[in-house]
C-alpha cells in the first residue's frame, strides 16, 4: 500500500466517523469549559468592581494584565498575553520544544488529559479500524477493553519520552548545541544549528512517536494483550515498511504543518469587542476542530496502512471471540468462511 | 626595551602638553600635529586624570599589553599619600574574587567556564616619573586592597603608597607597564571567536574626593566612576581589522611586523573603551541641527545586521536631538555606535563618544530591538558621559534618570510599538499588536517583583545582585514619571536642563539633583525623595468602597417652632460615600474622584497620609465610580486595578471574555501534548 493511498484511506474513514470527531471536539470543551470557569472566577475576583473592567472587556488592559498576573497562582500564572491569537500555538509548540516546565496546576491538567486520551485511544482506534459505526456501547466496551493495555503501553511511552527529553534533550540543546555554538558570533549560524538540533530531537520523537503509534495499532486491530508484545510486533513492521510509514508520517506532518500555518495567517488575535470574541470563537474552535482531525486522520491513515498491509489471517493473533469482536476478528470473518461456523 | 622607552618618553611629552594647569610643560614641549586638533580645544572638565597610551593586541595568545603615562592632578583638599588603580581584568582571574563570588550567586555556571575564558592583569613596571629626577620604581610596595568587603583575594583595587604625598593642586606623573590577558566575555569586555570589546582594560586610577580615595572593587551590579581627562591611545591591532574606539581616530600607520597601529585621542571624557574586529561594516552619518554644531556619527555593525543600519542611526540621531533639546547640547563632534557580535555580551554598555548597541538577526520594526538599546545608551553620553555621577554608589543617578528619559524618546519616537515575544531559543520574535506598549507603567512590572529589595540611598554595589536592576533602572524611572506628573513636564524638564548645565563634567551627588528638582519647582520634596530614594516602601491607594442611595433622613430637622421629627423619609438626593485607603507604606497626595449619573464629577483632594478616609456628598443624582488618583500622578503605585470601584463593574464581562479566549489556548495546549498518545 502506498502512503497517498494510506493517507487517503485514513481521510475516508475519519470523514465517515463524524459522531467521532464531534465527540472528542466536545470531550475538549468538557475540558476547557470548566477550567476557563475557574479561570473567569480569578479575573473577576482580581477586577472585583474596578474601572479597570472596562476597557478590558472592550478591549486590551494589559496594565490590569501584568498585575493580574503578578498575582496569579496555578493556572492563572498560564494566562500571559501570548496565549491569545497565534501566539497560544508557538507558546504551547515551544512548550514542548524547548522542553519548558509547565505551570503544576496545568501538569496535573495534562496528565489527566493523556490519561482520558489513552483511554479513548482503544475505541477511537477501534472504531477507525472498523470503518464502520460501532455506537456508543460499542466505542466504549473497546476503550474498556483496551484501557490497561493501552496504558500499560502508555508507561512504557512515558519512559521512553522521559528519556528523550529529561536526557536526550538536555544533551542536544545544552551540552551539543552549547559546544557546537561556544565560539559562533553570528546569530543567523546559530539559529541554523539550533534548527539542526530540533530536526535531530524531531527525528528521535518522531521515530518514538510512530513506534508507539504502531504498537497502539497493533494492540488494538489484533487484540493483543501485552504491550511489551505490540511493541515488538510495531516496531517490526516499522522495519519491513519504514518507507511508506516515513512517507506517511511525512503527509500527516505537512497536513499540520498546513493547518498551524493557516491558522498562523487566519487567527484573528486578542478579542476586543463582542463581535470580535465570537471571531476568535468561532475562527479558535475550527482550528481546535482542525486539530482534532488531524489527529484521526494520523491514527487512521496508519491503521488504514497497517491493515493494507498486514491485517489478515496469516498475520494477526487469533482473538478471543467476545463481544465486540475485535477488529481482527472482524477481518477474519469477513475474508473467509468461519471455521468455527 | 629601548624602544619601550622612547615611547614612555613620547607618552610623557604627550600626556604633558595635553594638560591645564602644568606651567612647565605648557608651551615648551613639541606636540604632535595629529593631536593638535584635540589639544588644541578649550577644556570642558578639569582633565585631571589624562593617559596616553600604546596598548598592542596579540589575538593569538588574546594577550593585551601596554604602557600608560598618567598625569594625575590632585584636585582634593587633601594631600594624596597614596595611589589607588582599578585594575579590573583581575575580577575574572578566579572564583574568589568579589565580582565572581557576587554573580555566582545570579548565575552559578560562570564558576564552571573554561580555563581559555579567565584573564587578569599583572603590572609589569610603575613609576612617578619626576620632572628632572629619577624615576622611582613603585611597584615592588604596591598591594592589593579591598575597600567595600576586605575579600583578601580581591584583585581589583591596587594601592601604591607614594614617597611624598601629592599636595592638593599638584600634578605627578606615572607611568605604567602592564601585560593582560583577554577574558571571554564575563561582563561587557573581552572576546568571543575574532569580535574584540576591551572595556575597563587598562590600569585607571579611582577617584580622590576630600574625605579619601573612591575606589571600589568591580562589583557584579554596579559600573564605574572616574574623573575626567584627555586620552591619547595607541592601538596596535592585527592590520585589516576594523577598529572602533572612544573618540575620534587621528592616524593610522601599518606596522612592518604585518599590524597596524591606530590612534584615538579625545578630551573631557572619564573613560576608554575600543573594539576590533576583521568583519565589522562601517556606515557613519551626520547630523544636523540647527543652531547646533553637526554631529558625525559611525556605525560598526555586525555583517548579519546591515540591513538594520538606519534604524540605529535614526535611534541615535532621535535621542541626540531630543536630549539636545530637552537637557542641553552634546558637547563632543562624534559618536560611535557599536552592533556587538552576537553571544560577546558587549552590548548594551556606554562609554564616553562611544556605545555599544545590541540587535537581533530577526528584528522586526514594530518592536523596538535594536531601538531601545540605542536610545538607552546613546542617552547614557548626557547622563554619565557628561554629568558624570559615581555609579558605584548612587547608580541610579544615571541608569535610572536616563531610563526615564529613554522612555520619553521611545515614547515620541517610536509609536506604536508592541509585546514580542521570542520563542524557540529566543532566535523567533512574534509581535503582539494588540499588545501596544505604553510609557506610563512600562518598568511596573520589573519593579513590583522586587519593590522592597533595597532602599535606593544604599551604594548601589552594596543592592542584591538578583534585583539591583529593579531598584536602579525601574524603581528611579518611575519615580521620576511621578515627578514630571506632580510639577509638570516643563518643570521637570527645566529640573533636567538645570542639572545637566550645572553638574556638566563634574560628579554630582544625589543631594545635588534634588536639590535642583526643589529649586526649580519652587516646592520642597524631600517628602518624596525621603520616600522613594530613602526607603522601600511601597505605594497602593485603592477605592475601599463606594455606595450611592437615596437619602434618608430621620431624627429632629427644623429649628425652633418648626422644628419636626422626620421618621425617615425620603430626601431630596443621594448620598455618595467613597472610603479610599492606603495600602502601602508609602504617602503620597492623592486626588478622589466621584462621577455622577450624567457626568458630572466631584473632586476631593486627599493628603493620603490616614489608612484610609471617607469622603461623602449629596446630588441629586446617584454616584457611577470613583477613583483615586484618577489623573495617574503616582505612576509609583504598584496596584492600579484597586484604583476604582464602579458601581455598575463590569467584571463579569471581561473575565467571561478573557476565559473564553484563554481556553482556546488551554484546547490547543492539550492537543499539543496529545501528541504523545
Amino acid at each position: 500500500m502506498r502512503a497517498t493511498e494510506a493517507f487517503r484511506d485514513g481521510g475516508r474513514r475519519v470523514n465517515g466517523a463524524p459522531v467521532l470527531l464531534a465527540g472528542l471536539f466536545a470531550l475538549t470543551l468538557a475540558v476547557g469549559l470548566p477550567l476557563s470557569w475557574l479561570i473567569r472566577d480569578m479575573l473577576a475576583t482580581h477586577l472585583g468592581s474596578s474601572l479597570a473592567a472596562a476597557p478590558a472587556a472592550s478591549g486590551i488592559n494589559y496594565e490590569w494584565w501584568q498585575e493580574f498576573v503578578a498575582q496569579a497562582s496555578g493556572l492563572g500564572r498560564t494566562f500571559a498575553p501570548s496565549m491569545s491569537g497565534f501566539g497560544a500555538v508557538l507558546d504551547n509548540l515551544q512548550g514542548v520544544a524547548d522542553d519548558l516546565p509547565l505551570v503544576s496546576a496545568l501538569a496535573v491538567v495534562t496528565a489527566v488529559w493523556l490519561i482520558v486520551w489513552s483511554f479513548l485511544s482503544g475505541g477511537i482506534l477501534d472504531r477507525l479500524a472498523r470503518g464502520r459505526k460501532t455506537r456508543s456501547h460499542g466505542f466504549f466496551a473497546a476503550c474498556g477493553g483496551h484501557f490497561w493495555r493501552l496504558l500499560r503501553l502508555g508507561l512504557i511511552a512515558w519512559a521512553a519520552y522521559a528519556f528523550l527529553f529529561g536526557y536526550v534533550h538536555g544533551w542536544v540543546f545544552t551540552s551539543a548545541l552549547g559546544r557546537l555554538t561556544r565560539d559562533v558570533t553570528v546569530e543567523r549560524s546559530a539559529f541554523l544549528l539550533r534548527g539542526l538540533g530540533y530536526l535531530v530531537f524531531g527525528a528521535l520523537v518522531v521515530a518514538c512517536n510512530i513506534a508507539f503509534d504502531y504498537a497502539r495499532i497493533r494492540l488494538v486491530v489484533e487484540d493483543r494483550r501485552s504491550a511489551v508484545g505490540a511493541l515488538l510486533a510495531g516496531l517490526r513492521f516499522l522495519r519491513r515498511h519504514r518507507l511508506v510509514v516515513l512517507g506517511l508520517y511525512a503527509l500527516n506532518a505537512v497536513a499540520f504543518l498546513l493547518l498551524v500555518a493557516l491558522y498562523g495567517v487566519a487567527a484573528p488575535g486578542a478579542p476586543r469587542q463582542r463581535w470580535s470574541l465570537v471571531l476568535v470563537l468561532a475562527i479558535g474552535e475550527l482550528y481546535i476542530l482542525g486539530r482534532l482531525y488531524l489527529k484521526l486522520l494520523f491514527y487512521a491513515s496508519e491503521t488504514a496502512l497497517f491493515q493494507g498491509e498486514l491485517a489478515h489471517a496469516a498475520y494477526t493473533a487469533a482473538p478471543a471471540v467476545l463481544w465486540p469482536d475485535s477488529p481482527a476478528a472482524e477481518s477474519i470473518a469477513n475474508a473467509e468462511p468461519q471455521p468455527w461456523s | 626595551m629601548l624602544a619601550r622607552c622612547a615611547v614612555v618618553v613620547a607618552l610623557l611629552i604627550l600626556g604633558g602638553t595635553a594638560l591645564p594647569g602644568q606651567p612647565t610643560a605648557r608651551g615648551s614641549a613639541p606636540q604632535p600635529p595629529a593631536a593638535a586638533p584635540a589639544a588644541a580645544s578649550p577644556p570642558l572638565s578639569p582633565r585631571n586624570a589624562s593617559y596616553a597610551i600604546s596598548a598592542r593586541l596579540d589575538p593569538g595568545s588574546r594577550s593585551l599589553t601596554g604602557d600608560e603615562l598618567l598625569t594625575w592632578r590632585n584636585t582634593s583638599r587633601r594631600p594624596a599619600e597614596t595611589l589607588q588603580f582599578h585594575l579590573y581584568y583581575n575580577a575574572w582571574r578566579n572564583t574568589r574574587s568579589t565580582w565572581m563570588r557576587e554573580r555566582v550567586r545570579v548565575n552559578p555556571a560562570l564558576a564552571t567556564r573554561p580555563e581559555g575564558d579567565w584573564s587578569w592583569i599583572d603590572l609589569t613596571s610603575l613609576r612617578i616619573i619626576p620632572r628632572g629626577g629619577t624615576p622611582a620604581d613603585l611597584l615592588a610596595r604596591a598591594r592589593f586592597i579591598a575597600p567595600d568587603d576586605g575579600n583578601a583575594d580581591d584583585r581589583t583595587v591596587l594601592e601604591v603608597p607614594l614617597d611624598r604625598p601629592v599636595s592638593p593642586g599638584e600634578t605627578i606623573n606615572v607611568q605604567i607597564g602592564w601585560s593582560s590577558r583577554v577574558p571571554r566575555t564575563f561582563a561587557r569586555t573581552g572576546v568571543v571567536g575574532d569580535f574584540y570589546f576591551l572595556a575597563q582594560w587598562f590600569p585607571k586610577i579611582g577617584v580622590l574626593e576630600d574625605d579619601g580615595w573612591n575606589t571600589h572593587q568591580f562589583h557584579s551590579a554596579t559600573e564605574f566612576f572616574a574623573d575626567f581627562g584627555s586620552y591619547d591611545v595607541r592601538l596596535t591591532v592585527p592590520k585589516g581589522w576594523t577598529v572602533g574606539a572612544t573618540g575620534l581616530e587621528r592616524e593610522r600607520r601599518d606596522e612592518a611586523d604585518g599590524t597596524t597601529t591606530h590612534r584615538y585621542a579625545q578630551d573631557d571624557v572619564h573613560d576608554f573603551a575600543w573594539t576590533a574586529s576583521p568583519r565589522l561594516l562601517e556606515r557613519t552619518a551626520i547630523l544636523e541641527q540647527p543652531g547646533r554644531a553637526a554631529i558625525s556619527l559611525r556605525l560598526l555593525l555586525q555583517p548579519e545586521h546591515a540591513g538594520q543600519a538606519d534604524r540605529h542611526i535614526e535611534a541615535a540621531r532621535a535621542t541626540l536631538t531630543r536630549y539636545g533639546n530637552w537637557f542641553g547640547p552634546y558637547p563632543y563632534s562624534h559618536l560611535t555606535i557599536v552592533d556587538p557580535a552576537w553571544q560577546s555580551g558587549a552590548g548594551g554598555m556606554e562609554y564616553p563618544t562611544l556605545v555599544t548597541a545590541g540587535s537581533r538577526w530577526l528584528a522586526p520594526r514594530d518592536s523596538t530591538t535594536p531601538e531601545s538599546v540605542v536610545v538607552h545608551e546613546t542617552g547614557h553620553q548626557f547622563l554619565y558621559g557628561v554629568v558624570a555621577s559615581n555609579e558605584f554608589e548612587d547608580g541610579w543617578m544615571d541608569e535610572g534618570i536616563n531610563t526615564y528619559a529613554q522612555g520619553r524618546v521611545i515614547d515620541e519616537a517610536y509609536q506604536p510599538n508592541y509585546y514580542t515575544k521570542r520563542y524557540f531559543g529566543g532566535f523567533v520574535p512574534w509581535v503582539f499588536r494588540d499588545f501596544p506598549l505604553q510609557r506610563v507603567g512600562n518598568r511596573m512590572a520589573g519593579y513590583r517583583a522586587a519593590a522592597r529589595s533595597d532602599v535606593p540611598s544604599t551604594p548601589t554595589w552594596r543592592y542584591s545582585p538578583l534585583t539591583a536592576a529593579a531598584i536602579t533602572y525601574n524603581k528611579t524611572a518611575l519615580w521620576m514619571q511621578t515627578l514630571e506628573r506632580l510639577i509638570g513636564w516643563p518643570a521637570m524638564q527645566r529640573v533636567m536642563s538645570t542639572y545637566y548645565s550645572r553638574w556638566a563634567f563634574r560628579h554630582p551627588k544625589p543631594d545635588d539633583f534634588f536639590a535642583i528638582v526643589n529649586e526649580v519647582s519652587g516646592q520642597d520634596l524631600t517628602w518624596f525623595f525621603d520616600q522613594v530614594y530613602r526607603g522601600s516602601g511601597v505605594f497602593d491607594y485603592a477605592v475601599q468602597s463606594i455606595r450611592s442611595e437615596r437619602e434618608h433622613v430621620r431624627g429632629y430637622v427644623g429649628e425652633g417652632g418648626s422644628r419636626t421629627f422626620a421618621s425617615g423619609q425620603n430626601g431630596d438626593g443621594y448620598v455618595s460615600t467613597v472610603i479610599v485607603a492606603r495600602r502601602g507604606e508609602g504617602i503620597f497626595p492623592v486626588d478622589v474622584r466621584l462621577v455622577l449619573e450624567g457626568g458630572e464629577e466631584v473632586r476631593w483632594h486627599w493628603d493620603g497620609r490616614d489608612r484610609w478616609k471617607q469622603f461623602q456628598v449629596v446630588k441629586p443624582v446617584r454616584a457611577v465610580s470613583a477613583d483615586v488618583d484618577p489623573d495617574r500622578v503616582l505612576v509609583l503605585d504598584i496596584n492600579t486595578t484597586n484604583n476604582s470601584a464602579s458601581l455598575a463593574p463590569r467584571a463579569e464581562a471581561a473575565a467571561r471574555k478573557w476565559s473564553l479566549a484563554w481556553m482556546i489556548w488551554l484546547q490547543d495546549h492539550l492537543m499539543t501534548y496529545g501528541f504523545f498518545v
